[in-house]
């Protein structure tokens, strides 16, 4: 994927993608109830999967291979998740992230 | 007229805290895609059309290793298949709009505008589909031109692509922590990053990732009802991160079932 028109097509196609999940239950439960265990199963989705996200993000090389010896990330996580708890802003935590990321990249 | 002047302000006060909070993020965001090969005008569309932190880091980082197309967008699905849950849970608020008025809603909504309306609407009885989807407007106006801001300092400074990747880590932890309301949810996200890590260097792949979400996820269901009817089961527990009295902004919200 390289040209400006593939890059469009992918635009349009994850437009799409983030769209259907959206407004399919809005439109779906605007006239109805939503099913118990849906309802009991999705509400893990998000936790498993960020942490899934993170895991890759800090564990696994963009070879697919592991590299458990990423004390800059793993430490940065950590103090993410502190920040993230303490002040519940999103802003702050991405920030304080940034931050501890760049100083300890430097001092390792 | 007046009146109508007054709400656009009102409805700006209350998204600001969140309109602010997209500033790094979004400057962070449009420089990735910008290493990734996105150019102002793409970055731009990107945003508009996909309106989502999460997804648009994604995006990112896997073109950035050339993965295929449709492993891409399983990924983006997956990743956006949260929002199912969080426009169900809205739907009941908008029952009376018509048909028109959802699927644009529904289009410009994410989880920092959701949690705003969420709350809004659960508290406040004057609050309307015509102010939910403002603070939609205003988070995309904030979300779009930092991106495409994020995407000229991409252009004039090198950055360290692995540095600036971290944000997306740093979001989903911010994600992850609003998430976790007892020791099961805390169990469910250790269970699958384990999941995930090792799935992905047996599979070489990030379908690991999808089977990871899926296995631990539904673990935590049966778990769940499996405890169901006990007395105060320890895993289900409430975690309260939150102290009382310390609420200031919407934003940081964390009822999201």
């Amino acid at each position: 994927m390289s040209t400006t028109k593939d890059y469009i097509i992918l635009i349009i196609l994850a437009a799409l993608v983030a769209f259907t999940p959206r407004v399919i239950p809005l439109l779906y439960f605007s006239k109805r109830q939503i099913p118990k265990w849906f309802d009991e199963w999705m509400k893990y989705i998000p936790a498993a999967l960020f942490t899934a996200l993170i895991a890759k993000d800090v564990f696994i090389t963009s070879k697919s291979t592991y590299n458990f010896d990423n004390q800059p990330e793993i430490i940065s996580t950590i103090i993410v998740f502190f920040v993230a708890a303490k002040t519940k802003s999103m802003g702050v935590t991405v920030v304080a992230g940034l931050i501890s990321i760049l100083t300890l990249a430097y001092l390792f | 007229m007046e009146k109508e002047n007054k709400a656009w302000l009102d409805v700006l006060k209350i998204a600001m805290p969140l309109c602010l909070s997209y500033i790094p993020i979004g400057l962070a965001c449009g420089i990735l895609l910008h290493t990734s090969g996105f150019n102002i005008l793409l970055t731009g569309l990107v945003s508009i059309l996909v309106f989502s932190g999460g997804a648009q880091f994604l995006l990112a980082s896997m073109l950035a290793i050339h993965a295929p197309m449709l492993q891409v967008l399983i990924m983006l699905l997956f990743l956006e298949l949260r929002y199912a849950l969080l426009s169900a849970s809205l739907s009941p608020y908008l029952r009376k709009e018509p048909l028109g008025f959802l699927i644009y809603f529904a289009s410009s909504m994410n989880d920092e505008n959701y949690a705003i309306n969420y709350l809004k609407f659960a508290t406040d009885k004057k609050w309307n589909g015509h102010k939910a989807v403002m603070v939609n407007h205003y988070s995309l106006l904030f979300w779009t031109v930092s991106n495409m801001v994020g995407s000229t300092i991409g252009n004039l400074i090198h950055f360290n692509v692995s540095i600036v990747n971290f944000t997306l880590a740093a979001l989903f932890g911010y994600m992850l922590v609003m998430q976790i309301k007892n020791w099961l949810s805390v169990l469910v996200s250790l269970g699958s990053g384990i999941l995930a890590v090792i799935l992905m260097l047996l599979l070489k792949s990030t379908m690991g990732l999808v089977i990871a979400t899926l296995v631990a996820s539904f673990a935590g269901f049966l778990v769940e009802h499996a405890l169901e009817g006990k007395k105060k089961p320890f895993l289900l527990t409430s975690i309260r991160l939150r102290r009382r009295g310390q609420m200031k902004g919407m934003a940081k919200e964390d009822d999201q079932d």
